[in-house]
């Protein structure tokens, strides 16, 4: 029974007008956006590849101080996502490379600026094409599956039959569905093969299983906005006053939850921008250095004398080594003193933004366009996740150079107490920049997604079945009069 | 057979529809509601299709309670409305054979859906047309072959001649006359009173949800049915 009415929804579908219309729009939309992502990432992994190698020349051609100095910067370079060709996420937004400094690292500049005015109306890859587009035809489709067919009197005819009514609504949401994807499947293929021909790695790990989870999620996404437009269209008896409700659901659903999620946290939970907690760490650190430059100075002049000519060898072998013993204990305690404060800051300015992140999350997961994009994104490698992921792996690297490169270089400034300033410079130890380990930033597997967006995926499947049950409570007492 | 007993509905709004209606139809005979709009000639209809539940009494179809199963009872009953509502995207064999096997007919072959609509009288060139451009007439047609194929020993027909042209409405009557010789019962509800008259075994004259009047066409025999049915609506 269910069998026949999902053979007759797929073949009504078909052969409507909508079905070539909706055929074209999916073709043209996702191929060309797959075309049109694909050489945008081509251009950016060529980008990737020629700065990366200029800047190896820059290191190559370099020695320990123009790094430690800062005349020569050590970057962090993160490729494109591969994947950036299906779900663009933060692609653009996130920055370019991270430069490291003897105190740390600041975040280089992004390709934001290279774009258009047009790019605040959205970049077209598959997921803009899924929840803007798609979901709203997905809707209308599904708008007047019960109510449509009980104005046109097709849904008396139907019931007059031994047809038990979850089986019939099974049957339209599993025949409705089937021919949703037809049209989309036929363009994802034909978009996967224009990947294939072209030098693209479509099949090389993880990518293939990615895009199987990709396209997986969308079904799921796809399927549960049917489910809604079905649960409407069993909700109103009429096909024109479900068109209204379907396309309402949709603007609070695709417009207004997700735009407003990040409007609601910055209210609830105001946080400072990175450029102030930036400035708080240079003050910090310029605090620090005057704090150490003074006790040093004045410990400089108690030993060798007030006046005492700053040189590399003051003073007699045994105030040398007074001097030397005293300067590693001020230096090893600073060390560790700014080590603490400034990972204090970054800790609470963590913890701000992760409450901001929380509560958006949390509101923005009553839409389930938002936890489709996030999920996706995720899975892309363009999102939240490979910022985060990015950001750490600067951070550890950054780490890495501060124990084989940059704690080999002292630095200090004296504050003397008869006046005036003197800056002191040494390496202990030459490193050889070839032996520092390459930066390395790793895309998250797809189990640590599924972990990390675990609310994506109860509020996909939440969206899933909500709908779904709605639908069949209110079809089962459906008047169909 | 078609039987009601006491059957009543009452809508939430207090409206009574259809007030302890009681009415038998055995098979080879043809049953003929007459009744104004609202009468609950339609109501009666979606009583016995379970489109709507009845406050009280009982619809069964073949001995079946259309309440208690309705699945049951409309295996064995076939229904026609005023308007067939077809897949207009289909054509007239896709149509049929979406509602035969919706009907549990699963097995039935091309040539014999052309063979029932040659036999309700579509044409030939009508078999693979879009069901969209037909006419109403058509659309009728199309519908009684539906019920033919389903083979359900009820036949339950909702002013199926309403708005036909009489040519039409002649060879739709024609069809019903021929399934009731075959053995089928058949309740009709109508507002042609002269086809009531000349087809149907017993006639009904519904007025506010209540069966007004039932006489068998033998008690219509030389009585004039219009001036009967007028004057049971002039009373008040």
């Amino acid at each position: 029974m269910t069998g026949t009415i999902i053979r007759k929804e797929i073949l009504e579908n078909i052969l409507s007008y909508r079905f070539p219309l909706f055929l074209i729009i999916c073709v043209l939309l996702i191929v060309s956006a797959f075309y049109v992502n694909y050489i945008d990432y081509s251009k950016r992994l060529n980008d990737y590849n020629e700065q990366k190698r200029l800047s190896a020349d820059a290191i190559a051609a370099s020695r320990m101080w123009d790094v430690t100095s800062g005349s020569v910067a050590l970057k962090a370079f993160r490729p494109p996502a591969p994947l950036s060709v299906v779900a663009y996420g933060f692609e653009r937004s996130l920055p370019l490379y991270y430069e490291f400094q003897t105190d740390g690292f600041k975040a280089g500049e992004t390709s934001v600026g290279d774009e258009s005015i047009l790019s605040i109306l959205g970049r077209i890859d598959f997921v803009f094409i899924l929840e803007m587009i798609l979901s709203l035809i997905v809707l209308l489709f599904a708008s007047d599956m019960v109510s449509g067919e009980k104005e046109m009197g097709t849904l008396r005819g139907t019931l007059s039959n031994s047809v038990p009514r979850h089986a019939l609504l099974l049957g339209k949401l599993i025949g409705g569905s089937i021919a949703v994807w037809i049209p989309l499947l036929i363009a994802i293929l034909l978009g996967m093969l224009l990947l294939d021909v072209s030098p693209y790695p479509l099949l090389t790990p993880p990518i293939p299983v990615n895009l199987l989870l990709i396209l997986g999620s969308a079904f799921v996404f796809i399927f549960s906005y049917f489910t809604i437009g079905i649960a409407v269209s069993a909700s109103t008896s009429r096909a024109r006053t479900s068109l209204i409700a379907v396309f309402l659901t949709w603007i609070v659903l695709q417009l207004i939850i997700p735009k407003l999620t990040d409007v609601i946290a910055s209210a609830v939970r105001p946080i400072r921008t990175e450029t102030v907690v930036s400035m708080q760490k240079s003050l910090l650190l310029k605090s620090l250095d005057e704090e150490r430059g003074k006790i040093l100075g004045e410990r400089y002049e108690h030993i060798f004398g007030a006046g005492a000519k700053i040189s590399t060898e003051p003073g007699t072998p045994e105030e040398r080594a007074q001097w030397d013993a005293f300067k590693k204990e001020v230096d090893e305690r600073y060390k560790v003193r700014k080590a603490r404060e400034l990972a204090g800051i970054d800790e609470k300015y963590e913890k701000e933004k992760e409450a901001q992140r929380a509560i958006a999350n949390s509101i923005s997961l009553v839409s389930p366009s938002a936890a489709f994009s996030r999920l996706v994104t995720d899975l892309a490698g363009t999102g939240e996740l490979a910022k985060l992921g990015y950001l750490d792996a600067v951070r550890r690297y950054s780490t890495t150079l501060q124990e084989q490169l940059y704690s080999h270089v002292d630095r200090t400034t004296l504050i003397l107490p008869s006046g005036g300033t003197a800056s002191m410079s040494s390496i202990d130890k030459m490193v050889d920049l070839h032996t520092l380990p390459a930066f390395t930033v790793s895309p998250q597997g797809a189990g640590e997604v599924f972990a990390a967006d675990a609310g994506s995926l109860i509020s996909l499947a939440f969206w899933l079945v909500g709908p779904f049950i709605v639908a069949f409570v209110r079809f089962l007492r459906y008047d169909v009069r | 057979m078609i039987q009601a007993l006491d059957l009543t509905k009452r809508y939430e709004d207090g409206h009574l529809a259809l007030d302890h209606l009681n009415l038998s139809v055995q098979p080879g005979q043809i049953y003929a509601l007459l009744g104004a709009n609202g009468a609950g000639k339609t109501t009666t209809i979606n009583l016995f299709f379970n489109f709507i539940e009845p406050t009280s009494g009982t619809a069964t179809i073949s001995g079946i309670d259309c309440t208690k199963n309705p699945l049951d009872a409309k295996r064995h009953a076939a229904y026609v409305s005023e308007n067939v509502m077809l897949y207009g995207n289909f054509t007239a064999r896709q149509n049929l054979d979406f509602f035969t096997k919706l009907a549990g007919r699963k097995d039935l072959k091309r040539e014999e859906y052309y063979m029932t609509m040659r036999e309700v009288g579509l044409p030939e060139r009508a078999f693979e047309q879009r069901v969209k451009t037909f006419s109403k007439g058509m659309r009728q047609k199309l519908g009684i072959a539906i019920a033919i194929l389903k083979q359900a020993e009820a036949l339950l027909l909702d002013e199926p001649t309403s708005g036909l042209d009489p040519k039409a409405a002649a060879d739709f009557i024609d069809l019903i006359v021929r399934l009731k010789t075959e053995g089928k019962a058949i309740l009709m509800s109508t507002h042609d009173i002269f086809r009531a008259k000349e087809i149907a075994d017993c006639v009904g004259i519904m007025k506010e949800g209540v069966l007004i009047m039932e006489k068998t066409n033998q008690d219509l025999a030389g009585e004039d049915l219009e001036k009967i049915y007028l004057k049971f609506m002039e009373v008040s």
